[in-house]
């Protein structure tokens, strides 16, 4: 840093001694004065030299002090600095009390996250189920609406067709009784009127045609009641079967007086159904026992609820004429018939009319039964 | 002498002969007078049409009515009836084929006395006008005249 002038020495050439001796000497003592010159000059040289030194010296003695200056000022910024550094200390200690807080609230949290991820993961899998699940519902939904429209559709049909057969219905009831009363009553005048101008086999053929013709008006009022109870709107009540059957049975008894027939109807049998046609189906039911016995002597006829597996099942039992089980599956159809007129009169409508008021109302209707063995007709009811 | 008229609504020819005679059958000598369908009945009920100028106050004693009616139907000329000051108390009787729920309701439901079905056999029929014959011609009360 310092860089005082360099001493530098001039050495001078020897140069060629003309006279050996005397000269050698005079040269020596010239070189000698050249030396010393040199050396005074060099001297001169070394003294500013020093001088610059001192100056120099001098000059960083100032500096000195000023660094001392600087190194207290140094020195006192770093004691301020040292409290500073405490503080600091303090603080990043809190900091890193913190940082520590923070990591268990961390952990706690990644524990947190981890259940909430478990969780979220079981909810993917659960959502894709409820997705299914929807799927389905919404499947089901169309499904539903098809079949909605469809019924509409259909109960629509339903409905023209009935109105159709009512109209239907009327019409039969109005109609095909008119030309049957003529019938009927045209011969009958002829009987009355004509007697003397006709034989035995003339008025045999005029009861012949009177008896068809009551036989038809039967058979159409009979349709008509199996068509009513078709059209007609059901209607369900609490009902007393017990009492229905009791007040059939008494009034079977005070038509026939004569007839030897016990009846065995249980107490306290009810049912929710339409009173009209439960009525209706009861008496069909309790009617047949009572004309399918009237070949017997003596007989009996019962009403009671079935001991077999089936909720609700009442039946209606006999020991009269029967039937063949090989036809049992003929019993319930309209018109159709097990017996002859003769053996036992009808028209083949009143099981069809207790299998369609037992259908109406979500029941079954069966039979068991043998010739001469009686029959019975079990029925449930919804 | 008051002479009690029977009318008749009849569109069916066999069924007025057969009438006819099931009243014969049975002694009642009382006129009848049939009319043929709705609007004749209302004619003469009311003195009007043909029956113009007809005396009303000679009755009818009762009416017996048929629902199917060409022109203007049993329910119909029974309705306007019982519509009408005068003739609101006439005893009706429907005399009918059918036995419909919905055809005796109405009929009743309009102001009919009486609802009955004729049977198929001549013999019940005969049967059922004379009961109708005793109870109407004889044994009911008339309503008294308004004065």
């Amino acid at each position: 840093m310092m860089s005082g002038p360099t001493p530098h020495y001039h050495l001078q050439e020897a140069r060629p001694d003309p006279e050996p001796e005397s000269s050698a000497i005079e040269n020596a003592r010239r070189a000698t004065l050249n030396i010393l010159e040199d050396f005074a000059a060099e001297k001169c040289e070394l003294e500013s030299g020093q001088r610059a030194t001192l100056n120099i010296l001098e000059d960083f003695d100032a500096e000195k002090k000023r660094m001392a200056g600087a190194e207290r000022a140094v020195l006192n910024i770093l004691e301020d600095f040292a409290s500073e550094k405490s503080q600091l200390e303090e603080f990043q200690h809190s900091f890193l009390n913190i940082l520590e807080d923070f990591s268990q609230e961390k952990n706690r949290l990644e524990g947190t996250q981890r259940a909430v991820l478990n969780i979220l993961e079981d909810f993917e899998g659960e959502k894709a189920n409820v997705e299914l699940v929807n799927e389905r519902l919404e499947n089901e939904i169309r499904d539903r609406k098809h079949i909605e429209v469809e019924m509409q559709r259909t109960n629509m049909e339903l409905s023209a067709a009935n109105k159709e057969l009512e109209a239907f219905s009327y019409s039969v009831s109005h109609d095909l009784r008119t030309p049957l009363r003529s019938i009927d009553g045209f011969s009958q005048a002829l009987l009355e009127d004509c007697a003397d101008k006709l034989d035995a086999t003339a008025m045999d053929y005029l009861h012949r045609v009177r008896s068809a013709a009551q036989r038809m008006a039967t058979l159409i009022d009979d349709m008509l009641n199996l068509s009513r109870v078709t059209r007609c709107e059901l209607r369900r009540e609490s009902l007393d079967l017990s009492a229905i059957a009791k007040s059939i049975a008494s009034e079977l008894q005070e038509a026939e007086p004569e007839r030897r027939v016990e009846f065995a109807i249980e107490d306290g049998l009810t049912a929710v159904a339409d009173p009209q046609l439960i009525r209706v189906a009861m008496e069909n039911l309790i009617r047949n026992s009572w004309k399918y016995t009237s070949g017997h002597p003596t007989a009996r006829i019962e009403f009671g609820r079935s001991d077999a597996n089936v909720k609700d099942c009442f039946f209606v039992g006999d020991d009269g004429a029967g039937f063949d089980p090989r036809y049992a599956a003929r019993l319930f159809g309209a018109f159709q018939r097990l017996h002859t007129a003769k053996e036992f009169p009808g028209t083949g409508v009143g099981l069809a009319t207790v299998h369609r008021i037992i259908h109406r109302h979500g029941g079954e209707i069966w039979a068991i039964g043998a010739v001469e063995k009686g029959a019975t007709f079990y029925f449930t009811l919804r | 002498m008051e002479t009690k008229t029977i009318l008749l609504v009849e569109d069916n020819a066999d069924d007025e002969a057969l009438t006819f005679r099931a009243l014969m059958k049975n002694n009642i000598s009382n006129q009848l007078v049939v009319a043929r369908d709705g609007a004749e009945a209302l004619d003469y009920l009311f003195a009007t049409g043909k029956y113009s100028g007809r005396d009303v106050s000679l009755g009818p004693q009762v009416v017996l009515l048929d629902l199917n009616l060409p022109k203007v139907s049993g329910l119909e000329v029974l309705r306007q009836l019982r519509a009408n000051e005068r003739t609101k108390l006439l005893p009706v009787v429907i005399l009918t084929s059918s036995n419909e729920d919905q055809d005796r309701l109405q009929g009743y439901d309009s102001g009919a006395n009486s609802y009955v079905r004729k049977p198929v056999d001549f013999n019940q029929f005969v049967e059922s006008v004379r009961q109708l014959g005793l109870y109407w011609l004889i044994l009911n009360e008339q309503p008294p005249a308004r004065r």
